[in-house]
């Protein structure tokens, strides 16, 4: 080439400086101590203990609430220590054993954010006929006992990037625990927004939390509004909770946060669209996918009572075990006792991403939340997925300690 | 112990990916361990509502075009691995100002001649001096290529006579070998741009590892994948599964288990896995400190840490950002738009070190620009990137955690609609902050660091790659990944695991040979 590039002073001296590189690299490295190798870093440590693989908790407490048919767990850490802290509005994946099956449930944390630096989280779980996990933990679990949950999952939390300052609450039985969690971060500071609930209750008697909630609503920042669908009473709404509702409680800019039964999702649906809400404007809290998967509109109905084989594959460990194409294939995993990851248990989260290795499922599209190139080679949501044929499937390992 | 693999790649990382890829294509009976439950470390992506978001890639710099492939679209579909690739239409455009404190808004198209027309419309009278400044880049870029092929045994007559330039420019930093050319401070200014993506300012930055990058950032464009670095990553494991791999995820490596002075296992949180050898994409510290005997660590290593002081490269704070506007709606015209408070690196990584006071640096990417197909229809998608620094992410509190990255967020999003008039925080559907948190969380890296170690002065990429046959003497066991010798990037962790698979079946042919 034409150009003869020079830095140095002296061209030659450049080329030895080159080539001398390891020389000065292997100088360097000489002059610095033979001591030992450390890796203890804060940054690792913060990250570690606001998302641990697992944490260990026991039940201290067992709040009983008659007229609601639920009882709120008192959970600390069974080391004594610290929980890690969250964002009011997320939930624990409880881990649990229930004969021989291990089993995860989602349960939004209703205790204040504050109160995990002090060791400590509530969660508050209601009858639900049928239920597996819930029947065990309303009757079977009692003080003293110890289990493993996750780190505080999900994104249903206010957000001041994104969210007004306003937010409309609409929730249903349980689906209250979030936003109790909400409102005590807000009355105790942790939190700053406008947060309006509407309570949809049947009776006044089965209203859960409502002296902890009535006591909040104390605050300037908190107002509850209950509403009853089978009773009519003075200074509660009647009804159902309806876009004409929410709009009577609504300010001009405000976000709506759902979270409750799938019945209640279901009659939103029909009054969400009145309220003319931009889609950033509405958010909703599933933990959990239909019971009813046959009466969707796109399940292959040759399946419906059907039951299939399930090839499982996790590390070195094959096994195969019965399904009913009808329940999401890690119902079925959790019952043969394989420990599989799962948080969510609504397809939102992917922590139970698997690879089908062949066969064929169902996912209903409002629960997908896979990613582009998953959907594209065959991996699924198991905990929102259901099985149309037999299936081999590899699944992950899970952190159990 | 039960089932044996010739090799266990520990990490699912870019580099861990092409090191797996690389020994099942040679017939290697492999394992791919992962401690998270999908594949790529920071080649993944995450969902948010109806946003798949890319988790950090900007560009990638060795791609080139199906018809005249650059090294890594080569090597991936030498691998089997066929990736949609988007080209991304310019350069770059920069906000900030000169070196001398005039105001700077620039944009560079890629391609060397329209570059070289560009610079000389910012900078006139310049384009003589930036026609020299390019033959000395295509030297030393040619000359680099032949290095890096010669795995460590370079001929020096060969250097000196086709490439006496790189000898004489190879062993100092950018800012000396641009001064000496007398190239004028406006042109350093704006090809200084990129100093980000090494982590390293232009006074301490190796001039043959940014020539590199730029050159091919320049002249051959940069691409991104149809849908999130995961295509990548995943269409990388699907290629290794058909190669005969075996995956497991959620599964992580606690101990690399030795036979005399040679590894022969790992332990995992799944159980114990014979083998005979590991290509641990992990940090070299955290092998040593946590995962192998102490008295087998060779001196020099203890040394080679001690010299490096945990001094690693960037830790990245990033804010995602779906927007239910489009990019059109929203008058974003560029894919990249760079912002800093000065054009001069060292002033600028200073500033960035300092904290949140000073930092006002940081990149603002939006995918539509690139891949109109980045987000559902009448929605846009981006990120912005900045860095942080260990302290300030190190001795926060859980519960100012929140506040403290939002307050960054917010100061970033403010800064694109003073600079760059571009509001995008009525539209924001979805938003997600990470930090080095974030990043220490779902890689394990030191601090959040996704670079390893600082690539300057004395342990540049070249002086690592002359090196290659002393650092990490375990036998049975080698690091890959960003603290390797090609430093850091997507294009060099490729490289790197791929450099590194080689050099393990090297060793295992040899030690085969001795039995």
């Amino acid at each position: 080439m034409a150009v003869k590039v020079k830095v140095g002073l002296i061209g030659a001296l450049d080329m030895l400086k080159f080539k001398n590189m390891s020389k000065v690299r292997e100088a360097a490295i000489q002059a610095a101590p033979a001591k030992e190798i450390t890796a203890d870093y804060a940054v690792n440590n913060n990250a570690k203990a606001l998302h641990p693989d697992f944490q260990k908790v026991v039940v201290t407490e067992i709040i009983d609430h008659p007229g609601a048919d639920a009882k709120t767990l008192v959970l600390r850490a069974a080391d004594g220590g610290k929980l890690a802290y969250f964002r009011a509005g997320e939930y624990l994946s409880l881990k649990l054993k229930i004969g021989q099956s291990y089993v995860s449930r989602p349960y939004s944390i209703s205790s204040s954010p504050k109160e995990a630096l002090a060791g400590k989280y509530e969660v508050t779980v209601r009858t639900n006929p049928g239920g597996f996990a819930a029947d065990y933990l309303l009757n079977e679990v009692k003080v003293g006992d110890e289990f493993l949950c996750s780190a505080p999952q999900g994104n249903f939390y206010y957000e001041e990037l994104r969210d007004p300052e306003h937010i409309v609450a609409l929730a249903g039985g349980s689906g209250i625990t979030p936003f109790l969690s909400m409102a005590k971060a807000i009355a105790d500071g942790t939190e700053d927004f406008k947060l309006t609930i509407l309570f949809g209750s049947r009776t006044e008697e089965q209203i859960l939390f409502k002296e902890e909630l009535d006591a909040l609503a104390e605050n300037d920042k908190i107002n509850v509004v209950h509403v009853l669908s089978d009773e009519e009473k003075e200074g509660y709404e009647h009804g159902f909770i309806t876009a004409d509702l929410v709009k009577k409680y609504a300010s001009e800019d405000y976000s709506v946060f759902i979270c409750g039964p799938e019945a209640m999702y279901r009659f939103l649906e029909g009054e969400l669209p009145k309220l003319g809400l931009p889609r950033k404007n509405i958010r909703r809290e599933l933990l959990g996918v239909t019971k009813k998967i046959a009466a969707h509109p796109d399940f292959p109905q040759e399946c419906v009572g059907a039951t299939v084989q399930i090839t499982v594959r996790q590390g070195e460990v094959e096994c195969v075990i019965p399904a009913s194409c009808e329940e999401p294939i890690l119902v079925a995993v959790e019952r043969a006792g394989i420990i599989a990851p799962s948080r969510c248990r609504s397809g939102e989260c992917g922590w139970c991403r698997s690879k089908v290795i062949s066969g064929t499922f169902f996912a209903p599209p409002e629960h997908e939340g896979r990613r582009y190139s998953d959907k594209e080679t065959g991996y699924i949501h198991p905990c929102a997925t259901f099985p149309t044929s037999d299936l081999i499937l590899e699944v992950p390992g899970e952190y159990h300690g | 112990m039960s089932k044996h693999y010739d090799i266990v790649v520990v990490g699912a990382g870019n580099a861990g990916l092409s090191a797996a890829l690389h020994c099942a294509k040679e017939g290697k009976k492999v394992l791919l361990i992962e401690q998270h439950n999908l594949p790529g470390g920071c080649a993944t992506s995450f969902v948010r509502g109806r946003f798949e978001f890319e988790p950090s890639l900007h560009e990638l710099c060795d791609i080139g075009t199906a018809e005249d492939p650059a090294e890594i679209r080569q090597m991936m579909e030498e691998y089997g691995v066929h990736v949609d690739w988007k080209e991304v239409p310019d350069c770059f455009r920069i906000i900030s100002k000169y070196s001398d404190g005039t105001p700077m808004d620039v944009t560079m198209p890629s391609g060397k001649e329209p570059f070289l027309a560009k610079m000389e419309e910012y900078v006139p009278g310049t384009s003589k001096k930036m026609r020299e400044y390019f033959e000395l880049l295509e030297e030393t870029m040619a000359g680099t290529a032949y290095i890096s092929n010669s795995n460590g045994h370079a001929d020096s007559n060969v250097l000196k006579e086709k490439y006496p330039n790189l000898l004489r420019t190879g062993a100092y930093p950018v800012k000396k070998v641009w001064d000496a050319m007398k190239l004028p401070q406006k042109c350093q200014d704006i090809m200084s741009t990129y100093w980000g993506y090494l982590g390293i300012d232009m006074e301490r930055m190796a001039f043959i590892h940014y020539c590199n990058m730029f050159m091919k950032y320049v002249t051959r464009a940069a691409y991104i994948p149809a849908h999130t670095s995961h295509e990548i990553s995943n269409k990388m494991v699907e290629r290794f599964r058909e190669l005969g791999g075996d995956v497991w995820y959620n599964c992580r490596a606690e101990e690399f288990l030795f036979n005399g002075d040679r590894l022969c296992g790992v332990k995992t949180s799944m159980g114990t896995i014979e083998c005979d050898y590991v290509l641990a994409n992990i940090n070299p510290d955290i092998i040593y400190a946590k995962m192998m005997p102490k008295d087998l660590i060779p001196e020099r290593e203890k040394k080679l840490s001690a010299a490096r002081n945990h001094n690693y490269s960037a830790r990245m704070y990033t804010v995602y950002v779906g927007l239910n506007k489009t990019a059109e709606e929203l008058g974003i015209k560029y894919y990249c738009i760079f912002m800093a408070d000065t054009a001069d690196s060292t002033k600028e990584y200073k500033n960035i070190l300092g904290g949140y006071e000073t930092n006002n640096f940081t990149i603002f990417l939006c995918n539509n620009i690139t891949n109109p197909e980045a987000s559902p229809e009448g929605t846009s998608i981006g990120f912005f990137t900045s860095m942080g620094n260990p302290d300030e992410w190190g001795n926060l509190a859980q519960e100012d955690y929140v506040a403290y990255k939002n307050k960054y967020a917010k100061k970033f999003i403010r800064e694109l609609k003073d600079r760059a008039g571009i509001d995008i925080e009525p539209y924001i559907e979805e938003i997600c902050v990470a930090s080095p948190w974030t990043f220490a969380r779902y890689l394990g890296t030191p601090e959040g660091s996704v670079y390893g170690y600082e690539t300057a002065e004395w342990d540049g990429m070249m002086a690592r790659m002359m090196m290659l046959s002393s650092d990490y003497p375990i036998k049975g066991l080698r690091p890959i990944g960003a603290a390797g010798p090609r430093g850091d990037g997507y294009s060099s962790a490729y490289v790197c695991g791929r450099l590194m698979a080689r050099l393990a079946l090297k060793d295992l042919r040899e030690e085969g040979g001795q039995q």
